[in-house]
C-alpha cells in the first residue's frame, strides 16, 4: 500500500481515528507519520500555532497568511510605533495590551477593527469626565422616590402635598425627555 | 486605620446579609478602570512614573475624608505574603496586584466597601462591593467617587474611545459590573451550560468565584458584562440587571421542581452536608465549598433552621487557604490546612446553632 499523504513511499503506519463513533483508518509512511501531530489530524501548514497567534486570531485578525503576505503585514505593522512608549501594533496583537494612553491615538485607524470583534461598537457612548452624563439616571431615581412619596401622601389624604408632588414629577419627566441626554 | 483591622475583620460590610435577593445573589461588585494622562500603563512604565502615579492618586483619595468615608493606604511591597493573600481572598485586591513589585498600592475605605487599586493593570481600579443584588446603588457609590477623582486627576480620556485602558477589553466605560450568585438547582439540573452560552451571546461572562478554573466550585458563579465600549453605563447595568433577574427566577423554579420531585434525596444531601461541616476532622476547600453550598440551599428552602445566611457567607470566605493560615497563626502545609479548616468550620457552625436555638425559642413565645 502507498502512503496516503506523500503518495510515494510505502505505507507502514496505520492511524485509526474515531469521530462521532465513526471509525476511519488511514495509512501513512513513516516519514509522513512523523510530521503528524497527534492532536492535529489534518495536514495543515499552520500546524505550529503559537499562543501569540491565538491571541491575534482571537482579535479577529489573521496575521499569518502565506509567507509573502506575512512579510507584507509584518512590514506595515512594524512601520508605526507609538512615539510615547515605542509600542508597535504587532506587539499589541501579540500581547493583547497597549503601552500607554497615547497608543490609542497612534493606532486610531487600526483599533476600530479590533473593537468590532470584541466590543459592542467602536464609539464610546457613556460617561464623559466633566459632565454629569448620568444626570438621566439620577433624575429617574428621583422621580421614583417622589412617586413613592406621592403614594404615601394619597394614603394619608394629604391632597395638597399630593398635588405639589404630582406637578414636581411632571416637571421632572419633561426634563428627562428634553434635556436628559439620552445617548444612543 | 492599620492593616491589622482589615486582616482581622472577617465579615466586611458587604458580607452582611441584608441586600435584595440575598438568598441567591451574595454580592454585587462594580469596578471602574481609569488611567492618568501622561503616564505609560503599569506594564511598561518606569519605577519613577509608578511612584508619581501612586503619590498623586493616594493624595487625592486621602484628602477626601469628608466624614462619611475615610480611606487607608497600604503599599503592596511592604506586606507579607500571607497578608496579601488574605486581602485577595476578601476581594479587596486582585491576585495580579498582590504579585506587583513596582509601586503598587491599595486604598481601602474603613468599612471595606470601597477599594482603589493603584498601578494594577491600569493606574486606577476603583471597586465597590455591596451585599445582595443592588447593581444601580453600587454603581452610584462608585460613580460618585469617580466624579470626585476626575476633578483632581488628569484622566486619560478620548472622545471616540472613551476612558483609555491598557487592555482593549476594558476601553470605553471601563466598567465591569459583576454579581456573585449561588445557583445549586440550576447546576444540579444541568442548565448552567445553556445559560453560559446564552450569556456569552448577550456579551456577558460566567466565571467561578474561587479564581480561574473553579467553574462551579460551591455552585457559585460570577456573572459580569464583557462589553465596555459601544454601550453606555446605563445600558450595561440594565442588561445585567435583566439577565440576573431572569436567572434568579429560573433558579427559584428549578429549586421548587427538585423539591417536588426528590424531596427525600434533597433533604438527605443537605443534612449530610450539615453533619459533615459540624463533625468532620479533615476538610479540603473543595469539600467545604460543596457542603456550604448544600447547607445554604437547605437554609433557603427552610429545611435547615437556625443558621443565618450571614454565617454561611462568612464561612465561604474563611475556608480559603490564606484565612485558614491566619486563623492558625502560622503558615501551613496543605494537609495541615485541612485539619484547621475542619476545626474552624466546627467552631463556626456549632456555636452559631446554639445561639440561634435560643432565638428560635423566643420567636415561639411571640
Amino acid at each position: 500500500m502507498i502512503c496516503e499523504h506523500c503518495k510515494v513511499r510505502q505505507a507502514t503506519v496505520t492511524v485509526t481515528q474515531i469521530v462521532n463513533g465513526q471509525k476511519s483508518e488511514r495509512h501513512y509512511c513513516e516519514v509522513c507519520a512523523n510530521q503528524f501531530h497527534p492532536f492535529n489530524i489534518d495536514f495543515n501548514k499552520e500546524d505550529n500555532l503559537q499562543l501569540a497567534q491565538l491571541v491575534s486570531n482571537w482579535f479577529g485578525l489573521t496575521v499569518w497568511k502565506n509567507e509573502n503576505q506575512e512579510k507584507q503585514t509584518q512590514a506595515t505593522q512594524t512601520a508605526t510605533s507609538c512615539p510615547n512608549c515605542g509600542y508597535t501594533f504587532r506587539q499589541f496583537l501579540n500581547e493583547g495590551k497597549l503601552g500607554c494612553p497615547q497608543c490609542y491615538e497612534t493606532f486610531n485607524t487600526k483599533l476600530p477593527q479590533v473593537f468590532e470583534k470584541i466590543q459592542a461598537g467602536t464609539q464610546h457612548s457613556g460617561k464623559v469626565p466633566g459632565t454629569s452624563n448620568n444626570h438621566h439616571l439620577v433624575l429617574k431615581k428621583q422621580i421614583d422616590s417622589i412617586r413613592e412619596q406621592l403614594q404615601q401622601a394619597i394614603i394619608d389624604e394629604r391632597f395638597e402635598d399630593a398635588v405639589k408632588l404630582r406637578d414636581e414629577i411632571k416637571d421632572m419627566e419633561r426634563k428627562l425627555q428634553i434635556g436628559g441626554v439620552d445617548t444612543p | 486605620m492599620n492593616l491589622e483591622h482589615f486582616l482581622k475583620n472577617k465579615a466586611p460590610s458587604w458580607m452582611s446579609n441584608n441586600g435584595a435577593d440575598a438568598d441567591i445573589v451574595i454580592s454585587t461588585r462594580i469596578r471602574l478602570a481609569r488611567n492618568l494622562d501622561g503616564y505609560r500603563f503599569p506594564r511598561s512604565f518606569s519605577e519613577q512614573e509608578a511612584k508619581q502615579v501612586d503619590d498623586v492618586v493616594t493624595n487625592a483619595l486621602l484628602n477626601i475624608n469628608k466624614g462619611d468615608q475615610n480611606f487607608s493606604h497600604f503599599t503592596i511591597r511592604e506586606m507579607a505574603a500571607l497578608q496579601r493573600q488574605v486581602l485577595v481572598e476578601k476581594h479587596l485586591i486582585s491576585p495580579l496586584l498582590a504579585k506587583k513589585e513596582k509601586s503598587a498600592s491599595v486604598v481601602i475605605s474603613n468599612d471595606e466597601s470601597i477599594s482603589v487599586m493603584v498601578n494594577e493593570e491600569d493606574h486606577l481600579r476603583i471597586q465597590c462591593l455591596a451585599p445582595g443584588f443592588q447593581i444601580f446603588e453600587t454603581y452610584e457609590i462608585t460613580n460618585k467617587l469617580d466624579s470626585y477623582l476626575e476633578k483632581h486627576l488628569p484622566y486619560a480620556f478620548n472622545e471616540t474611545f472613551g476612558y483609555l485602558t491598557c487592555c482593549p477589553t476594558n476601553v470605553g466605560t471601563g466598567l465591569r459590573a459583576s454579581v456573585m450568585m449561588h445557583l445549586p438547582a440550576l447546576t444540579m439540573s444541568n442548565q448552567m451550560k445553556v445559560i453560559t452560552q446564552m450569556l456569552t451571546r448577550l456579551g456577558m461572562v460566567v466565571r467561578g468565584i474561587y479564581g480561574e478554573g473553579s467553574e462551579n466550585l460551591g455552585n457559585m458563579y460570577q456573572i459580569s458584562n464583557q462589553v465596555t465600549l459601544g454601550k453606555s453605563e446605563q445600558e450595561i447595568l440594565e442588561d445585567l440587571q435583566n439577565v440576573v433577574t431572569q436567572i434568579i427566577k429560573n433558579e427559584r423554579n428549578a429549586r421548587q421542581s427538585i423539591l417536588k420531585q426528590a424531596p427525600i434525596a434533597l433533604e438527605d444531601r443537605i443534612q449530610r452536608a450539615l453533619g459533615t461541616l459540624k463533625y468532620a476532622r479533615i476538610m479540603t476547600s473543595e469539600e467545604a465549598a460543596t457542603c456550604l453550598s448544600n447547607v445554604r440551599l437547605g437554609v433557603d428552602l427552610g429545611l435547615i433552621k437556625g443558621i443565618p445566611l450571614g454565617i454561611l457567607n462568612e464561612c465561604m470566605i474563611l475556608i480559603q487557604q490564606g484565612f485558614v493560615q491566619q486563623y492558625a497563626g502560622t503558615t501551613l502545609q496543605a494537609t495541615e490546612r485541612d485539619l484547621f479548616r475542619a476545626k474552624l468550620l466546627r467552631e463556626m457552625l456549632n456555636v452559631e446553632n446554639q445561639i440561634s436555638k435560643e432565638k428560635g425559642e423566643e420567636k415561639y413565645d411571640v
